[in-house]
């Protein structure tokens, strides 16, 4: 089944997104295998790749059924279409763009408006970040581990956890988020400081605080 | 105010509200959070809270990465999905050329 407007064009990425797909020994050999139909090159290609798409997704998406199923899309799209992979960026930011792509087009059939962030998935009074003013509070430096920020990520309102992972995580410029996400770039970078904050916020309470905030994101 | 003496004249003060609306663009495409404009720079030397706020901000963007190993695995339940899907349509394409043996 063909998704229509799924772009599966090889635009070059930011030299962020070089610094982090670096290439994977084996991966160029698998891919021009699997290029020829040859399924063992595709169960590697997938071995290799199956655990950062999943966690996008996961992180996306915050529902592991969808992020499986979006998962299983995602693999299906680029075994059908790694004829069209010329190799003009790194496989992984191919994968990961269509990845993305994918999401956003499941999230907008199940009616999540994206073209304005700050209308459609702007968070409640309750969830955006506190201002800042005038509070002398603990530095989070040096303080927060992976296990904490991974948690705290998942309890941010999806408009923010969206632009936070794309940019913060997976390394995208504003502006193609801005194409992605069909915002502005101002809008792209409003979104992410707003993120930032909610995460300071976050994480300077007590871990009980943010499994409640993880809790109530959830059942939304 | 006004100057008293001989010494340039110190950047204008800004509140915190207004440094803290500038803070997305000094934080935007890769930049540090340090800021080049001298009222901003002014003001981060000399408030304890916004300068904490701008440490704690880099702090999550650099913490971020921490994020990107994976640490999450699909169910095995996803591949045999895929491998079903990719039979299928080696199938549909046979049907689709009956004479290819």
């Amino acid at each position: 089944m063909e998704q229509q407007g799924l772009r599966m064009t090889e635009i070059k990425p930011g030299p962020s997104l070089f610094k982090r797909n670096p290439p994977i020994a084996g991966e160029a050999e698998a891919i021009e295998s699997a290029k020829a139909g040859d399924a063992e090159a595709f169960s590697k290609l997938y071995a290799l790749h199956k655990r950062r798409v999943y966690t996008l997704c996961l992180r996306m998406l915050g529902n592991v059924s969808e992020a499986e199923d979006m998962t299983q899309e995602a693999f299906l799209h680029l075994f059908r279409k790694i004829g069209s992979f010329r190799g003009e960026s790194a496989f992984s930011t191919w994968l990961h763009r269509l990845t993305v792509n994918l999401v956003l087009m499941h999230l907008r059939k199940k009616g999540l408006n994206l073209v304005s962030l700050e209308e459609t998935i702007n968070p409640s009074d309750d969830d955006a970040p506190k201002r800042d003013f005038g509070s002398r509070d603990p530095q989070l430096t040096g303080s927060v581990d992976r296990v904490a920020l991974e948690r705290a990520v998942a309890s941010l309102p999806p408009g923010y956890r969206m632009v936070f992972v794309l940019h913060d995580v997976e390394g995208f410029e504003h502006n193609e988020i801005a194409t992605m996400l069909e915002c502005s770039t101002g809008n792209s970078k409003s979104q992410l400081h707003k993120a930032r904050l909610k995460l300071r916020e976050l994480l300077r309470q007590p871990e009980q605080s943010i499994r409640q905030a993880g809790l109530k994101e959830a059942a939304k | 105010m006004t100057s008293q003496n001989s010494n340039p004249k110190p950047p204008a003060t800004i509140s915190c509200a207004e440094f803290q609306e500038q803070l997305p663009d000094l934080f935007a495409s890769g930049g540090s959070g340090e800021p080049e404009d001298p009222c901003l720079v002014a003001h981060l030397k000399t408030c304890e809270n916004c300068s904490a706020l701008v440490r704690d901000l880099q702090y999550i963007a650099d913490q971020a990465s921490l994020l990107l190993q994976p640490t999450h695995e699909p169910s095995d339940n996803v591949w045999k999905k895929i491998q079903e899907g990719l039979n299928s349509d080696r199938t549909d394409e046979a049907g689709q050329n009956p004479s290819h043996s």
